[in-house]
């Protein structure tokens, strides 16, 4: 049952409406508990319709409230009044769907994900490729090292994804029926704040690498003024992007700048353009 | 023909790619970092195909998927890149910019999708309240829906591409496009480090 429950997990978003989100794809990976617990048809049946209705967590956590919807309708199945058994069930999923909604948002969107590209990056600079910050630069790479980058990132952050699938599940029969249930089974306050020093870390080494490559792509080539030209530049770039999300504008809009100014500047005046390396 | 043919698969391979973005999987498979190489390896461009997609990746950094939020589809956005680029004939900084905008612009595609399923919930309750329900058929006819959108979007980009080569002058664009897409690294890097540093700053 729970392997059924844990392969069908990952199809949890495919029917995603507006009208009730996760609905279909719940339903469905719930489905091998249900037919486990009601071998009598009608009440298969109304136990599929309860699950039908409105559902929507994040998609890596909502094991935990798979699980623990598991366990409820199990003991209101062998309860001797059902409907009592599962007053409170529709509270409870709610409950933990928001919660662990909120918390999966923070590590998988806000966090892991950044950090496969952080990853990708590292390990394309470590394997010497650095086409990904000088755009003109047509240094061949092997195709493996090409792939090696996203797919490092992709298994560091489905490691995370696989672990707490399989893991919610379980927590969350473990303690079903508990509106906290799997809430305390891991220290998520220390896990986002680790997680956010790592990519902070790892922003500001990928940072300091691409101005350290830039400088020494330049170094000896021009002239100091060239120089702080090439140097300036991209930091106006980074400092546009600061303003741009200080007036609430999204990366679209610096980008629009950026292009628009290039435009206008190569394109239509005619200036001579330059590379920021040689 | 064989150009048209391969320009095709590729749209399809993006196209079931493109369904771990949400429906299946989410291992991140659709991001634009993996389905730029992939692209870009299969139709002779590996190092275009992998410096547009990080590329996107970094641009869409900024764009989270909270609370059914539709946000621009990186899949969509390399795949439209890269198939510009090989088959479009454009050069990179301007398939890189149209690849952009082709992201953000599905964003409405998907939505319509998603809402085009709402009116599936009635039927649905109905045939489990008859006992008839099969939900492995509705997920897969979603599933087959979404692959089938996205195939034909990233084919439509990468026709329209190749129109846009047609156009006489346009390679009076590139110096300006060129010089735009030298700098969009940095503003990629920028977005990773106020990511993480706005999280540092509110302390989890």
């Amino acid at each position: 049952m729970f392997l059924r429950m844990f392969l069908r997990s990952f199809f949890i978003q495919a029917g995603w409406n507006y009208e009730r989100f996760q609905n279909l794809g719940f339903a469905f990976c719930l489905q091998p508990a249900l037919e486990r617990i009601y071998p009598d048809r009608e009440k298969y049946k109304a136990a599929l319709l309860r699950h039908l209705q409105i559902i929507n967590t994040q998609p890596y956590m909502a094991s935990f409230v798979l699980g623990n919807v598991a366990r409820i309708e199990e003991t209101a199945a062998a309860a001797p009044d059902p409907a009592a058994a599962l007053k409170n069930m529709p509270g409870v999923k709610q409950a933990l769907a928001t919660s662990f909604a909120s918390i999966g948002d923070r590590i998988f969107w806000g966090r892991l994900k950044p950090m496969t590209a952080q990853i990708c990056l590292l390990v394309w600079s470590a394997g010497g490729f650095l086409g990904w910050l000088f755009t003109g630069l047509d240094t061949p790479a092997p195709v493996w090292l090409l792939l090696a980058g996203p797919l490092a990132g992709i298994i560091f952050y489905s490691a995370f994804a696989v672990y707490w699938r399989w893991r919610g599940l379980k927590t969350g029969y473990d303690c079903g029926g508990q509106a906290a249930c799997g809430l305390g089974c891991s220290d998520w306050t220390r896990m986002i704040r680790l997680l956010s020093t790592a990519g902070f870390s790892m922003s500001l080494a990928i940072a300091l690498l691409a101005v350290g490559l830039l400088a020494a792509m330049n170094c000896g080539s021009c002239s100091p003024s060239a120089l702080a030209l090439k140097i300036g530049l991209p930091l106006g770039v980074l400092a546009l992007h600061r303003v741009t999300r200080a007036l609430g504008r999204s990366v679209f809009f610096a980008a629009g700048v950026v292009l628009g100014a290039s435009l206008l500047a190569f394109s239509v005046l005619g200036l001579e353009p330059f590379k920021l390396y040689l | 023909m064989i150009a048209a043919v391969k320009a095709l698969l590729s749209s399809v391979l993006a196209g079931l790619l493109g369904l771990d973005t949400v429906q299946a999987g989410q291992f991140l498979l659709s991001r634009p970092a993996l389905v730029g190489p992939v692209l870009g390896w299969l139709n002779g461009c590996p190092l275009e195909g992998a410096r547009l997609g990080i590329l996107i990746e970094l641009i869409y950094i900024d764009f989270i998927p909270v609370g059914g939020v539709v946000p621009p589809n990186g899949a969509a956005a390399a795949a439209a890149a890269v198939l510009a680029h090989a088959y479009g004939g454009l050069a990179p900084s301007l398939s890189f910019f149209l690849g952009v905008l082709a992201g953000a612009a599905y964003s409405p595609v998907e939505t319509r999708l998603r809402a085009a399923r709402s009116a599936w919930n009635p039927v649905v309750e109905s045939q489990a309240a008859a006992g008839t329900l099969e939900l492995r058929r509705w997920l897969a006819r979603a599933m087959l829906a979404e692959n089938a959108a996205l195939a034909a979007y990233a084919a439509a980009w990468t026709g329209l591409a190749a129109l846009l080569a047609l156009l006489p002058g346009l390679a009076r664009l590139y110096p300006g496009t060129d010089f735009a897409y030298s700098l969009m690294p940095w503003l990629g890097l920028s977005g990773l480090y106020f990511r993480f540093r706005t999280q540092i700053y509110k302390k989890g």
